[in-house]
């Protein structure tokens, strides 16, 4: 019995290979169908979903445009680019975290442990580590061929002249944008249109061979942008604004300087500056800001140069008219008195209600404008020249982030103590303007009536470098009659004469040009309302030439610490310095 | 020629030491040697020479992945495949009966080896007990634990069917219970590596299954296997992750079923013909393991359907002829040897596939022949030079055949001596 018992073991055995073959075939015969069912019935869907992984789009980062200013007749460059660059890492491929570290930490320093932190986030394919490595660095670092550490360029904005025109220029933040401005205004012209890649990359975002799914879409580069600003002059206002910082004592100063005939603004500064190479270093934020176009202030006194060529231009004053004062007028219940010496009632001119700023005077001006006191017909007819003439009130469209637009109180004649507000507006209380608007209106009066756009911007050039001289844009024609201008200016050089007589020796300028201006002391409003007791801003606005006006000056010095009057002996000095320095440095040609 | 006289007298010496091991254990029923299966060998080297293709072609992508210069993988691969047939070689030499009477030896060895798998210090980067280090060199001591448990099964059962004993349970089914508890703790608890013992445990089962041992009692085991499984999967995060993704293939593509989604992917997107050679995207980082456990995904990728239909018919041709050569055996230990690797083989390849296909959860095993790595690679193509080896004496037919006429003397095959001069046992000459 034992062959039987082998014979059915034997063809046991080999029933059971067979069982467990036909168990395989049938198992292959399922692969078959189902790479069938993989590979060719669901081959779109899984084709999309591979593509959907693989094509990525990419920005070609256009290379921004460089920022320029004329120096002596040369072009010469105040911000540049340098490629530096971004180190990212992606933890879910890290293998070997020390090694990895050590090498980062090799090439570009840091802080070793929190790289090895950092890389513990194995959920995570992207986190920056570093920023601004060099290209040297870059190489090394690349060099290892580290699984999951890659570098992205980047281009930064390098500032050959340190702080120059910091704030007009604005800086470009590590997302890219332009801030604050030059870099904000013209933020798109000067970004260009990044170019667009779309490819099948690998699993790290590296673009893979040439592949028919591939779109290439070349980036237009910024364009580079001239400024109207005089490098030799900015510069040299910048030290002066820094100088009279400390002798002030003040908490701020901006100044301005303008070419009446075109707008063109030829040096704008501010003090207490910032570098911005390294703007994430400033701790006050508003260094940032570009005072002479974002800050608003009462202006005082220097508004009677406005007000005055206002009512020479109505015809209701002559530049030689005479007129009575009683050293004071009560307006809605309310005093208004000249701020210098009170000398009395008694006979004055026009040329010494700039000489002598009075505010009584400048009341008078207003009351002219109307019905020989302040009703409704003076004060529509001074509003519109804030607004409509000298366009305070609203901004003025140059080429910088944050401009503001001021404030001109409204005509509305149902305020009870409209008449008061009006007759403060006249001498340059209770509306807020910016250094920039002063200028520009002083500049609409005195080339002629008519006013510029200001701006910064001389020419761009394209990236194939085509340049576009930009043409002053006029924005306002008859802002005053074309001779107002003539007469005001010997009325302000006698202001500066009358300052000369009273001691102020600095403000001694050579007679073969002619200079003039008028001070500001302005109160300064608590934001509670009223007004401070001792605070005061110091204002001033002018001009220098030759034969004729060649630029208009207008200095805010904010919150000045020196006894006497803000605008004589804080604003006064800046302009007189920066007067000096263009007459002294050729700036401005001589009377022939 | 001094040379040859030196060299017979070693071949004497040695063919006398076999002799006398034949003569002291058990001998083998084997019929007389004849032209061995090269089928065997042929379609070995085409599957190795398709994994140097495609570890060559996605080079420079494992080359961004992984930090290496473009041929490294290759370059190893080229050694792995070296050394396989070297390994190949080796084991058609080793006369047979060595296997049957040594097996306590490589039981050791594979016990040392996982013993120094364990205790010697591990790669920070793969921190499984798995791999013996030695310099540069690496080595997975479950291939061992493999290779060693089929040939000692292999003589387990043997000698049980020959004692009559194999359907008793206390002979058979408790002693194999114990083992596979023994290498569950080792290979499943302390290795982690629940893809190589889910291996073994199908190598044992099948062997035991066609040793003949009663269906009732594998049933037995496979329950209690599946309570150890689940046991395993509980207890580890990321297997349940594996078997949650299993369940719900889409539902977390960036997660923990990433590998699964880009497998699917890579298979699906390779389309009817495939991408090209040179052309796999997926291997550039999308899929973990490219050049190891996905290579599958990636060859369906670059050759498509086709491509994935004629690899899996290579695939089963091979086991076709490991079969053949299994059911030709009179000898119940070299049958259930050549079983044993027939399912070590098989089954790696269909787990493998299988989970490439999104058919299985992923299991970290790799392809037979293919995958990069060398000691699957040496062991797989050492396994197959055994049966090579083996495949000198089978039998033209099955052997219930030969039983039928030969009634009961199980010694030799007579029936087949006497058409023994050609090479018709093996497929491979008949088919030419």
């Amino acid at each position: 019995m034992l062959s039987l018992s082998q014979k059915n073991l034997a063809s046991l055995k080999t029933n059971r290979i067979k069982l467990l073959w036909g168990l395989l075939v049938l198992l292959i015969i399922i692969f078959v169908v189902r790479l069938f069912y993989l590979e060719v019935i669901r081959f779109s869907y899984y084709k999309n979903a591979a593509l959907n992984d693989q094509l990525k789009q990419y920005q070609i980062p256009a290379s921004r445009g460089i920022i320029e200013a004329y120096d002596n007749g040369r072009i010469v460059p105040l911000v540049l680019n340098q490629t530096f660059y971004t180190v990212y890492i992606d933890p879910s491929i890290i293998t070997n975290i020390s090694k990895t570290a050590n090498d980062i930490y090799s090439v570009i320093g840091g802080n070793l442990k929190h790289y090895m932190y950092l890389m513990k986030f194995k959920k995570l394919q992207y986190i920056i580590v570093a920023h601004k490595i060099t290209q040297a660095q870059n190489k090394t670092l690349l060099a290892f061929h580290l699984p999951g550490v890659g570098t992205q360029s980047q281009d930064y904005r390098v500032y050959p002249d340190g702080s120059l025109a910091s704030q007009l220029l604005g800086f470009v933040n590590n997302s890219g944008q332009g801030v604050y401005g030059i870099e904000q205004a013209l933020n798109k012209e000067l970004a260009g249109t990044p170019g667009r890649v779309k490819a099948v990359t690998d699993v790290n975002g590296v673009p893979l061979a040439a592949n028919t799914n591939n779109i290439e879409i070349p980036p237009k580069n910024g364009k580079n942008i001239v400024l109207t600003i005089n490098v030799g002059i900015q510069s040299q206002v910048e030290q002066i604004i820094k100088k009279e910082y400390t002798t002030t004592k003040s908490q701020q100063i901006n100044a301005i300087v303008m070419d009446p005939y075109n707008g063109h603004v030829v040096a704008m500064a501010n003090y207490p500056t910032y570098n911005p190479a390294n703007y994430q270093n400033v701790t006050n934020a508003s260094v940032y800001d570009n005072g002479t176009v974002s800050d608003a202030i009462e202006p005082g006194s220097i508004m009677k140069t406005l007000t005055t060529p206002a009512a020479l231009n109505q015809g209701v004053i002559q530049p030689n008219t005479n007129f009575f004062d009683p050293a004071h007028w009560v307006v809605n219940g309310f005093n208004i008195h000249d701020i210098s010496i009170d000398g009395g009632p008694r006979e004055q001119n026009i040329a010494s209600i700039l000489a002598l700023s009075l505010n009584t005077g400048a009341t008078w001006m207003l009351m002219q404008m109307g019905g020989g006191q302040i009703d409704k017909k003076g004060i529509d007819a001074w509003y519109n020249y804030m607004t409509q003439h000298y366009r305070l009130g609203r901004t003025t469209g140059i080429e910088q982030g944050y401009e503001a637009a001021g404030y001109v109180p409204p005509p509305n004649m149902n305020d009870p103590s409209i008449d008061l507000r009006y007759a403060n507006t006249s001498f340059g209380q209770g509306l807020l303007v910016t250094p920039l608007q002063m200028a520009s209106a002083l500049s609409s009066v005195l080339n002629g009536g008519t006013y510029y756009q200001p701006t910064l911007v001389a020419e761009t050039i394209s990236p194939n470098g085509k340049a576009i001289i930009h043409q002053p844009k006029i924005l306002e024609k008859n802002v005053v009659g074309p001779n107002i201008g003539n007469e005001m200016v010997p009325l302000m050089q006698n202001v500066v004469k009358a300052y000369l007589h009273g001691g102020f020796s600095f403000m001694n300028f050579s007679p073969n040009y002619i200079v003039g201006g008028k001070t500001g002391t302005a109160q300064v409003a608590k934001p509670t309302g009223g007004y401070y007791k001792n605070t005061y801003n110091g204002s001033y606005i002018g001009f220098v030439g030759g034969s004729k006006v060649k630029y208009v000056i207008c200095v805010f010095n904010i919150k000045p610490k020196i006894p006497g009057y803000a605008g004589s002996f804080a604003g006064q000095p800046v302009f007189a310095d920066i007067v000096h320095m263009l007459i002294n440095e050729g700036f401005v040609s001589p009377k022939p | 020629m001094p040379d040859m006289s030196v060299r017979q007298t070693i071949r004497k010496k040695i063919s006398r030491y076999f002799e006398m091991l034949q003569s002291s254990g058990d001998p083998l029923k084997i019929g007389r040697r004849h032209k061995p299966d090269y089928w065997l060998l042929v379609l070995t080297i085409m599957l190795m020479l398709v994994g140097l293709i495609v570890i060559y072609s996605i080079g420079p992508a494992l080359a961004i992945t992984y930090g290496v210069s473009t041929n490294y993988f290759a370059y190893k691969q080229l050694i792995a495949v070296s050394l396989g047939l070297i390994g190949f070689l080796i084991a058609t030499r080793v006369p047979l009966i060595w296997w049957k009477n040594t097996y306590k030896l490589l039981v050791a060895f594979a016990a040392l080896t996982t013993l120094a798998a364990i205790v010697l210090p591990v790669n920070p980067n793969y921190p499984a007990h798995r791999w013996v280090r030695l310099g540069s060199f690496s080595f997975q001591s479950v291939d061992v634990v493999t290779l060693a448990v089929i040939i000692w099964i292999a003589g387990f059962l043997a000698m049980k069917i020959k004692q009559g004993l194999i359907k008793n349970t206390r002979a058979v089914f408790v002693p194999l219970a114990v083992s596979l508890v023994i290498l569950g703790v080792i290979i499943v608890g302390v290795q982690s590596d629940l893809g190589s013992m889910g291996v073994i445990v199908a190598i044992m089962s099948a062997m035991a299954y066609v040793a003949g041992m009663p269906l009732k009692r594998l049933i037995i085991i496979f329950v209690i296997i599946m309570i150890g499984v689940v046991i395993a999967v509980v207890s580890s995060p990321y297997r349940l992750a594996r078997v949650q993704t299993y369940l719900h293939p889409h539902s977390n593509c960036q997660g923990s079923s990433y590998q699964a989604c880009q497998s699917l992917i890579s298979v699906g997107s390779g389309g009817l013909v495939g991408l090209g050679l040179g052309k796999s995207v997926q291997a550039y980082g999308y899929v973990p393991e490219a050049s190891n456990d996905s290579i599958f995904a990636i060859f369906a990728e670059k050759f498509g359907f086709v491509g994935g239909v004629i690899l899996i018919g290579i695939f089963f041709m091979l086991f076709n002829h490991l079969k053949n050569v299994s059911e030709r055996l009179e000898d119940d230990f070299l049958r259930l040897i050549v079983i044993g690797i027939f399912t070590w083989l098989s089954i790696q390849t269909l787990i493998n596939i299988g989970s490439m296909l999104g058919l299985f959860p992923l299991k970290g095993i790799t392809l037979p022949f293919i995958s990069y790595g060398g000691t699957s690679i040496v062991f797989s193509t050492a396994a197959v030079g055994l049966v090579f080896q083996i495949s000198r004496y089978t039998s033209l037919k099955p052997v219930e055949i030969n039983n039928d006429t030969k009634k009961g003397k199980s010694n030799e095959d007579f029936g087949n001596r006497r058409r023994v001069r050609g090479a018709y046992h093996s497929n491979f000459g008949r088919r030419g």
